[in-house]
């Protein structure tokens, strides 16, 4: 396996156009965090992005931040905290910022935060022919052609390279709290409902985690509202979430389903579901028979259930116009110099 | 070569004849949308149902005829103004509410239910549907999706990229798709995200799926006034320095508070130089929170005074005000055009200063109404066309306008979108590589260009094509558009 680890992104593009020269297949790598999400692909060498880790622009009044692609996390929130602010990405301090989004990750916090993929406003990106692009603006709100942008959220490295993107950014919450219950799926529900700007109600095996953030004030309201519906059994600001159960074993699937449909990803004893939002983890022993049946029942009802952890790949959700799907990573990677095989474009092929 | 005779029989037969009209009269009404861009077009159909919606993107297929994707009409860049032997699909007629499903957070809606239709059905479930445009009496749901469309609310909220859980699309070549999904996630591209602000370019939209914000439990609403825009734009910067992201954030100049208040009688303090309409909901201490900050911020700017609306009423005459700004300069002069560039807010003050010096200098007058928060700036040039030599002032002056907020780092739309209006204008933005990239996204879902052709990108970007030259001069190439396009 050949590493190539480009300084800047001429390098980038350099090491693609040599890539298609040569007819070798690469795979993008950031922090190697999100890298088992994906199919099996076969490739001939890895393409480090780690070196493209600048600060390009920050300026708090403007909430958004312009970085490479290989910034890290921890070095994103170092610099966001002294602006009081944050990109809620709740990823590990090694993961980087491209490797965040090509993934498609989501936040723990997204019932109040969003999801990550709204948050990105421009992007760089060096396709899989070798082309340095650009899409979106660096404002908050732009409507200026197509978003090839949000296109690469999400694709795996399979169309391009995230080169640079803008991001928008948040105020840090001057106050957090995290009260826990007894209870199951039906009290997260309850508690989601109940709780005006909840961010996040996280049941797992026996207990409910909701989190809130905000003004002191407000953390104050929501608390009073919250025990009316229930009695905490804790009350902490220690980081959200506390119990993350799933994080334990070996293979962990990110589950998405419709919110009210969340009992159905759940197998095991080790898992977290996020009412309101519709995404659980789901810690299993190996990809077996319970992988098979979380899929089945998460396909059942218009869910995916791809790997995030471990082996087992993306699984068998259709893929919606997968002619449209393939034309892109036809148009964007030609030759199939970017992990052939590992996105869900190619399930059908 | 289009077949315009044979599409209509075609069409008559799948949707009825009642629902295909090709009088001149009615071409002529559908020959522009609420941009002054002028079109043409062959045919013009009401679909009822997705089926219908197959059916007419089929017949246009069959008879080489290009489609066109028609909401309630209320775009502002000329992104629904039929060109050539077009069909006009008009999507009003399809405004079934299809589902509301609190339990999931979402609704399913079709294409043509405006956007406040929506609002007030959602009402009683304790939801509603956060962008608000302020068309959105008018406007579709559709269309909204089409635009990307904001409103006021879309600070704290989002665009309506961010509120889109999935779409059903019909594809230039009849067949019927499921973009996104009920779930938060979905598998594959993101084609949903690239399907929203497409400007109906890629497909015609026959469903979509909303997702529900929860209503929040106090809003509060603040009008404050200043003596200098500077000032006014000063709190701006600060409010959201200070970690307050304001549900809204609206300022509007001298020029258009007195032709509001002539027009809506809110009570607007029509000496000031500039007011800001400021708006914080949550929890009721979330709310006391941010007014503390908010009414801090406006001080150290010199706010002259501040105006809390008492009640709902008030509130709602606070806005009336603001959304019906647009309508109210025809007490200026009988026309008008609006641009709609965002630039980084921090650069407010002097992108407006810059666009006071334009139209002083080519004698038109402009009055602003925008987005502050987002730095989405909607000038407003007002003139009498009927006036010999106006046209081509305000045509010199926009285009000035458009390079001093791209020359501020900013963006040609932040919610009107791109159409026919601005399209010549995107190289001032996007190398050619970059358009072309945009081109094959394009080409991916409609290989022959059927789809609401000639809007978005320039003639001359196509997927594979590296020929545009970056930083053509725009402005020479807005004079090659069509007669009537741009005013």
């Amino acid at each position: 396996m050949d590493l190539i680890h480009p300084a800047s992104k001429a390098g980038v593009v350099e090491a693609v156009r040599d890539a298609n020269a040569t007819a070798r297949r690469l795979l993008v790598v950031g922090g190697r965090r999100h890298v088992d999400k994906g199919n099996p692909a076969e490739v001939e060498a890895e393409l480090w992005t780690t070196q493209l880790d600048r600060l390009v622009a920050y300026e708090p009044a403007e909430m958004i931040a312009v970085v490479e692609g290989g910034m890290r996390i921890g070095e994103l929130d170092r610099i966001l905290a002294d602006g009081g602010q944050e990109w809620p990405s709740d990823a590990p301090a090694d993961a980087t910022v491209g490797g965040v989004l090509a993934s498609g990750a989501s936040s723990p916090r997204r019932l109040r935060v969003g999801a990550l993929r709204d948050t990105v406003l421009e992007a760089e990106t060096v396709t899989g022919d070798g082309r340095l692009v650009r899409s979106g603006a660096r404002t908050v709100k732009n409507v200026t052609g197509y978003d090839l942008h949000r296109l690469v959220v999400g694709s795996l490295g399979t169309l391009g390279v995230i080169v640079q993107v803008a991001i928008k950014v948040r105020p840090l919450p001057h106050a957090r709290r995290t009260l826990r219950f007894a209870g199951g799926l039906p009290l997260a529900h309850e508690l989601v409902d109940a709780v005006h700007g909840s961010t996040a109600v996280l049941a797992t095996p026996g207990a409910v985690e909701l989190r809130l953030e905000g003004w002191p004030e407000e953390v104050e309201e929501q608390t009073t509202t919250a025990r009316r519906v229930a009695h905490a059994t804790a009350e902490d600001d220690a980081p959200f979430p506390l119990d993350r159960p799933w994080e334990a074993m070996p293979v962990v699937v990110e589950a998405a389903v419709p919110p009210s449909r969340l009992d159905a990803t759940i197998v095991g004893v080790a898992w977290g579901a996020l009412a309101g939002v519709g995404l659980a983890w789901v810690g299993l022993g190996w990809p077996n028979g319970e992988l098979v049946q979380v899929r089945d029942r998460v396909r059942a009802i218009g869910g995916i259930a791809p790997i995030v952890r471990g082996p087992g790949g993306l699984g068998d959700s259709p893929v919606a116009a997968p002619e449209v799907q393939r034309r892109l990573k036809h148009a964007f990677d030609p030759n199939g110099v970017l992990a052939p095989g590992r996105g869900w474009e190619a399930a059908e092929a | 070569m289009a077949d315009v005779e044979g599409a209509r029989r075609a069409l008559e037969d799948a949707l009825g004849a009642g629902e295909v009209l090709s009088d001149p009269l009615a071409l002529r009404l559908y020959a522009r949308d609420a941009s002054m861009v002028e079109g043409g077009c062959a045919l013009v159909a009401f679909p009822r149902s997705r089926d219908d919606i197959v059916a007419c993107v089929r017949v246009a297929a069959e008879h080489r005829l290009p489609v066109v994707p028609r909401g309630s009409g209320t775009g502002l860049a000329g992104g629904s103004t039929p060109i050539g032997d077009a069909l006009v699909v008009v999507t009003t007629k399809m405004t079934d509410i299809l589902e509301i499903r609190p339990e999931d957070r979402l609704a399913w809606v079709e294409p043509g239910v405006p956007n406040l239709d929506l609002a007030n059905a959602l009402r009683p479930h304790g939801f509603t549907f956060a962008p608000d445009p302020s068309s959105q009496q008018t406007s579709s749901i559709g269309g909204n999706v089409s635009t990307n469309a904001g409103g006021p609310h879309c600070l704290a909220y989002g665009v309506t990229s961010n509120h889109v859980l999935a779409l059903d699309v019909v594809l230039a070549d009849g067949g019927v798709v499921r973009l996104g999904s009920e779930a938060p996630e979905a598998a594959g591209y993101d084609l949903r995200a690239v399907m929203v602000g497409s400007e109906g370019t890629l497909g015609v939209v026959a469903a979509v799926c909303v997702r529900l914000t929860p209503l929040a439990p106090v809003t509060h609403t603040m009008l404050f006034d200043f003596t200098s825009v500077a000032d006014c734009a000063g709190a701006v910067t600060r409010i959201i320095a200070d970690g307050v992201v304001p549900a809204a954030l609206e300022m509007m100049d001298q020029g258009i508070v007195v032709a509001a208040e002539r027009f809506a009688h809110a009570g607007y303090p029509t000496d000031a130089a500039a007011i800001l309409i400021v708006e914080v909901d949550g929890t009721a201490a979330a709310v006391e929170a941010q007014t503390v900050v908010v009414e801090a911020a406006a001080e150290v700017h010199r706010a002259r005074s501040v105006r809390v609306a008492a009640d709902e009423v008030e509130r709602a005459l606070i806005w009336k005000g603001r959304k019906s700004a647009f309508g109210a300069v025809a007490t200026i002069a009988p026309h008008y055009h609006l641009h709609d560039c965002v630039v980084p807010r921090t650069r407010l003050v002097e992108v407006l200063t810059g666009i006071y010096e334009i139209a002083g200098r080519h004698e038109l007058v402009v009055t602003n109404v925008f987005h502050a928060g987002d730095g989405n700036l909607h000038p407003l040039l007002s003139f009498d066309r009927g006036v010999p030599g106006t046209l081509e002032r305000v045509l010199r002056a926009s285009e000035q306008i458009v390079r001093l907020c791209v020359d501020a780092g900013g963006a040609l739309s932040g919610e009107h979108g791109i159409g026919l209006e601005k399209r010549d204008f995107m190289p001032l933005v996007f190398s050619a590589e970059d358009l072309s990239a945009q081109a094959c996204v394009r080409s991916a879902f409609d290989a022959e260009g059927l789809m609401n052709p000639q809007k978005v990108l320039p003639d001359g970007a196509r997927c594979g094509d590296f020929a545009m030259a970056r930083g053509s001069d725009a402005g020479a190439v807005a004079e090659d558009l069509p007669e009537g396009a741009w005013i």
